[in-house]
């Protein structure tokens, strides 16, 4: 338990989750409640599924900030991992599943951070309350979202650590980031195949978070009403069995970490 | 109990040789060795292959009779390695709790020694916010702290002020458990007196003799009659004697110094 305690408040100590997960995504809420929002008409058939696809995209592209906080963590303690794993009650799959609490709680409270900001920023733009449908479960929403950015970052970090070297660690640390803006912009904007959307745990995220907000089925394309609609329970199927399998991938490599000197990942 | 057999440990394959070769040694039920060795000798080394930090190419480490690379949740083991505590990014109180637990622990008890030892005001900081003396003392502290049977401590002494070394010497002396201390420095041993006493050179291992016999060793350039041993190194054969011979071990601070002699 003291494990769990120490490495979320390690994480929420984070200046740069702060940074990048928080304040940065809240400047582009403000750009999307301020800037992009021009002409639009103030109706709330309109406004709601807006202001709800700028927290599914914003939402999604905060946690992913999650994931590089949750990978440098654990980069860097790849030899206490190893260690510990042997010498201390800690069992690479009771440490997955404190990774697996810390990050659901890290998730809960992005999710909370980035609905309080859609709500006030849209609600005051457009002087119109446009609170969120169901906020409870974009809440839940964002907890496994959380849980599946530290399943991914674990994975990516583990296949550096063990097989590739870290000469490229920080890039690897920022996969999940960049993986998030690329889905989460082209759902945004880009009418994607249903299927790929299903499959994608990204756009699983985000259309599900814009179904908590809004209260109607995602589109296929967000900024498109009348694109086909998505059904939330492929969505969650998806996002879970992504969870689910690479919660086991992860469990299997960290029983074979390597510990490693963090001095390998200096690029300069 | 540690046994270590015939270990070869490399870490690039293809651009070094192996940093350890075919080291040999065992220690018995609360035994307590101290292994010394220039810098760059492999002592580390031996110490992270015991506690799986490091890739063994060929060879064994049983630690309890299990070999290492099976060893799991076997909380008898401890060490002062900075690099096993990293693993939150929290305050040194907290990681002294995180361990306590994990170790099935009181951390009371480690708070007490921080304590004892003046060290109370690093609680608060974190790891890397320490000076490198403390930060030592840091790892030394939770290494005896959670009633360990097998503590592997590097170079314990390193940067500590003289007044704290004397103290952890007395702790390490009294605590119940089989004990191996890796230091370049032999100003130490005159306290470790009833402890065994190993050489590492060049990643061999040459031993075990006894740390009260240090005044009366000796080094000698190539195969002497009735050595002790008889040292393979890049300068040649070089044996160990006992109260004759070229250069008197009691001589030099350490290894560094003495090698350099020769």
């Amino acid at each position: 338990m003291a494990l769990i305690t120490y490495y979320t408040k390690g994480i929420l100590t984070n200046r740069n989750l702060w940074f990048w997960g928080v304040a940065f995504m809240i400047f582009w809420l403000v750009l999307g409640a301020y800037s992009f929002a021009q002409g639009l008409p103030r109706q709330s058939n309109i406004l709601v599924p807006y202001t709800a696809s700028w927290y599914g995209t914003i939402a999604l592209y905060s946690l992913s900030s999650l994931a590089i906080s949750i990978a440098y963590s654990i980069y860097y303690a790849s030899s206490s991992l190893a260690y510990s794993f042997r010498y201390t009650k800690l069992s690479p799959l009771s440490y997955a599943g404190t990774l697996v609490g810390s990050s659901s709680v890290l998730g809960a409270i992005l999710s909370v951070i980035m609905l309080v900001s859609t709500y006030g920023l849209f609600s005051t733009r457009f002087s119109l309350r446009l609170t969120p449908s169901n906020p409870i479960e974009a809440i839940l929403i964002s907890a496994l979202a959380g849980i599946f950015m530290m399943t991914l970052a674990m994975f990516l970090v583990l296949i550096a650590v063990n097989y590739v070297g870290l000469q490229n660690i920080n890039l690897v640390t920022f996969v999940p980031l960049i993986l998030a803006y690329g889905f989460g912009f082209s759902q945004l904007t880009t009418p994607l195949p249903p299927a790929l959307l299903y499959a994608s745990p990204y756009n699983a995220i985000q259309s599900l978070l814009f179904q908590a907000y809004s209260g109607l089925a995602p589109p296929a394309q967000l900024d498109n009403a009348s694109s086909s609609l998505l059904q939330w329970q492929y969505l969650f199927a998806s996002l879970i069995i992504w969870i689910i399998m690479l919660f086991l991938i992860d469990s299997y490599l960290l029983r074979k970490i390597r510990p490693r000197q963090v001095e390998e990942g200096r690029q300069i | 109990m540690l046994s270590v057999q015939d270990l070869v440990v490399t870490y690039n394959r293809h651009s070094d040789g192996p940093v350890l070769k075919n080291v040999n040694f065992q220690i018995a039920s609360e035994e307590k060795v101290v292994i010394v060795g220039p810098n760059g000798s492999g002592k580390s080394t031996l110490l992270k292959a015991i506690l799986g930090l490091a890739p063994i190419e060929s060879g064994s480490v049983k630690v309890f009779g299990t070999d290492v690379k099976e060893v799991r949740g076997d909380v008898r083991v401890s060490t002062n390695l900075a690099e096993v505590y990293r693993l939150a990014y929290v305050k040194a109180k907290d990681v002294v709790k995180i361990f306590a637990e994990l170790k099935g622990g009181n951390p009371d008890s480690a708070f007490k020694m921080f304590y004892d030892f003046e060290l109370g005001q690093i609680l608060n900081k974190r790891i890397h916010e320490l000076s490198t003396g403390q930060q030592k003392m840091f790892g030394n502290i939770l290494a005896v702290s959670f009633s360990p049977k097998l503590v592997l401590l590097d170079e314990p002494f390193d940067n500590v002020d003289e007044g704290r070394r004397r103290r952890f010497i007395e702790v390490l002396r009294q605590l119940p458990a089989e004990m191996v201390v890796i230091t370049h420095e032999f100003n130490l041993l005159q306290r470790l007196s009833d402890w065994g006493l190993y050489f590492m050179i060049e990643g061999r291992l040459w031993g075990k003799f006894s740390a009260s016999l240090l005044d009366r060793l000796y080094i000698t350039r190539g195969e002497a009659s009735g050595s002790l041993a008889v040292m393979e190194t890049s300068l040649g054969r070089l044996s160990i004697t006992l109260d004759h011979g070229d250069i008197a071990v009691r001589t030099a601070t350490n290894l560094n110094a003495l090698l350099e002699q020769v």
